[in-house]
């Protein structure tokens, strides 16, 4: 794979300059035809609702963005996000919202540092490791929740999923507090040079004494965590608990990132590029509801997307 | 000094603890499940692991050349759903043509255009899946009596999971170690550029890989759509998962190259034993599915690799 990579380098270059996320042509694809088929879902009130919607995908996909950037990938989105919904909402630990909140942080980081572990200390496969890690997230959450059903969510987490600022959902606006200082951070710090390097091509980094292993964790730390914001947006839109919380996460922010332009290696979309991603997705989505389609059809799309996507991505960066 | 790095890069992947494993397991059972070692039980555990071994193999054949195949699950469910949908005269070959295209797309996305295995068929997964549940939105149906017959008809008085999993290991030992097809696919695993600077093409045998396994998700699908005599559009799907759980612990490299046929056959049966073990001890199954993911876990820890990553 990594001579591909090197010998497209040159075409890569004139494909930035040419080239956008596909995120971005789809968007306005999707809109077009919302026009011309379905008006009504491009009212201010509903399009604010959309993003509302993809506020939770959009956060999940940061993680994702920054995992496949490093050439790892985390596909435990569901079982974390299952697992913080338990958490905060079972009743089985003690202590205010606060105490709760910050369970399912440590929580979230503890999973991360898990996968991190399984993938830098053992060098297994992350797609396998995090894959297994949802798995037994899933397993041990819907077994014990046969115990105690989930109740209600802490009143906190409602009411930011549930207020408005001056009309505006205050969950988009959560997005896009986290999402610029993001994009800010990656583009000017001296560790988001370090993703680039590192998926540029992982042993000239290592070579030149980037902290190859640290980065991985500390990004499998940070997607998980971020798979912790998406899945209090869930709750807090839910309102209580809920076992189906998530299940799409994992897939779904996969699908965005590579409709976004960013792939294993390359972070070409930037942070942008997924965010658009995510709100194409969720448009998409509404729209197929819209045109009264069930739940095989969205599947069959989503795969089609994501196959298409990467298809397209890989065919234009390929020699 | 030779003979060690010779041992350590063998192409059967099959170690120590591969053989262990389920030897323990079938020990451990024994003395603590009183309905384990019983005609009758291990009679369960051999039609429980037909379709997961049949899967496995299917998978071994795509983890050799250094890919992996997430889509055989939703094949296995689209067949049980043709099964019981369409004219029964035609829902054999029907399935057969699904597998083949599923295949053939599979491995063009990986072969041609370069597109990650996992990406790749965990979008075909989807598709499919959405697929199965288009045609058979709910489980049901009634499974015709020549097909039911394949998973219920004793012939010689012996079990017919008995001579589905040995028509499946002989046809994927004969693919794998005693034809040139094979030997080509470890050489490709190994490292495809090297293999391909050596006269070895890459795209037909890649794209072979893939409909062989989807194939083998089609014969698996046939085989337990039989024995439970009804469809159901969601049964395959863990058998991603644990077929990737099971080759694993058969030693298999995901990263391609090295893995053999007795070492599949050994780690499903690992999983087998595990799953009917916590069976008999009567543990919830969704602790078991856990189980699996600690099981899968510890078996992708077990393979050293070099890379960090996918």
């Amino acid at each position: 794979m990594s001579d591909t990579a090197e010998r497209s380098r040159g075409l890569r270059l004139l494909n930035m300059a040419t080239a956008l996320p596909i995120a971005y042509a789809g968007t306005l694809i999707l809109l077009l035809c919302a026009y011309m088929f379905r008006p009504a879902l491009l009212s201010p009130l509903l399009l604010l609702l959309i993003i509302r919607q993809a506020a939770p995908l959009g956060l999940a996909v940061i993680g994702q963005s920054l995992c496949m950037r490093i050439l790892s990938i985390d596909l435990s989105f569901g079982g974390v996000a299952m697992g913080v919904s338990y958490i905060l909402t079972s009743g089985y630990i003690p202590g205010g919202e606060g105490a709760l909140i910050a369970c399912a942080l440590l929580f979230g980081a503890m999973v991360g540092l898990a996968n991190a572990f399984f993938i830098v200390r053992l060098r297994a496969s992350s797609v396998i490791v995090t894959l297994a890690m949802g798995l037994l997230l899933t397993g041990i959450v819907i077994a014990f929740s046969q115990f105690r059903a989930p109740g209600d969510a802490p009143a906190l987490l409602k009411y930011i999923g549930q207020s408005r600022v001056s009309g505006v959902p205050l969950a988009p606006l959560i997005w896009l507090a986290l999402l610029i200082p993001i994009a800010w951070f990656l583009k000017r710090s001296v560790l988001g040079h370090y993703i680039d390097a590192i998926g540029a091509n992982p042993r000239a980094a290592l070579a030149t004494g980037i902290p190859y292993g640290g980065i991985v964790v500390l990004v499998h730390v940070a997607s998980s965590l971020f798979a912790v914001f998406s899945a209090f947006l869930l709750v807090g839109f839910v309102g209580m608990g809920s076992l189906d919380i998530g299940r799409d996460l994992a897939l779904n922010s996969l699908a965005a990132v590579i409709l976004g332009g960013v792939t294993f290696g390359s972070g070409r979309g930037g942070v942008l590029g997924p965010a658009v991603a995510a709100f194409m997705l969720t448009f998409l989505f509404n729209l197929l509801t819209s045109f009264g389609l069930g739940e095989p059809s969205k599947l069959m799309l989503q795969g089609a997307i994501i196959a298409v996507a990467a298809i397209a991505y890989s065919a234009r960066t390929k020699t | 000094m030779i003979g060690r790095v010779r041992s350590r890069t063998s192409r059967s992947g099959i170690g120590i603890i591969t053989i262990a494993l389920p030897l323990t397991m079938f020990v451990i059972l024994s003395f603590t499940a009183s309905s384990f070692f019983t005609a009758q039980n291990l009679g369960n555990v051999g039609n429980q692991i037909t379709a997961l071994l049949i899967v496995s193999l299917g998978q071994l054949i795509v983890a050799v050349s250094g890919g992996v195949d997430l889509s055989v699950g939703s094949m296995l469910s689209l067949t049980s759903a043709i099964i019981v949908t369409f004219d029964p005269a035609i829902v054999i070959p029907l399935a057969i043509a699904a597998g083949c295209v599923l295949g053939a797309v599979n491995g063009l996305g990986v072969a041609v255009f370069g597109v990650h295995p996992l990406v790749m068929t965990l979008a075909t997964a989807t598709f499919v899946q959405g697929l199965t549940l288009l045609v058979s939105p709910v489980p049901g149906g009634v499974v015709a009596p020549a097909i039911e017959a394949l998973a219920h008809g004793r012939l010689f008085g012996l079990q017919p999971s008995l001579y589905w999993c040995t028509a499946a290991i002989l046809l994927c030992w004969l693919l794998l170690s005693r034809s040139a097809f094979g030997l080509r696919l470890y050489a490709l695993g190994a490292n495809p550029r090297n293999a391909s600077l050596n006269g070895v093409k890459v795209v037909g045998p890649i794209i072979a890989c893939y409909v062989l396994c989807s194939l083998a998700a089609v014969a698996a699908g046939i085989f337990l759509t039989a024995r439970v005599s009804t469809g159901d559009p969601t049964i395959g799907a863990a058998f991603g998962l644990d077929s990737i759980t099971a080759i694993a612990l058969g030693g298999v490299q995901l990263s391609g190259g090295v893995g053999s046929v007795p070492g599949v056959i050994l780690g499903v049966v690992t999983l087998g034993l595990a799953t009917n073990g916590m069976n008999l001890l009567g543990v919830s199954p969704f602790l078991r599915m856990a189980a699996t993911g600690l099981l899968l876990l510890g078996a992708v820890s077990l393979q050293r690799r070099k890379t960090i990553g996918v």
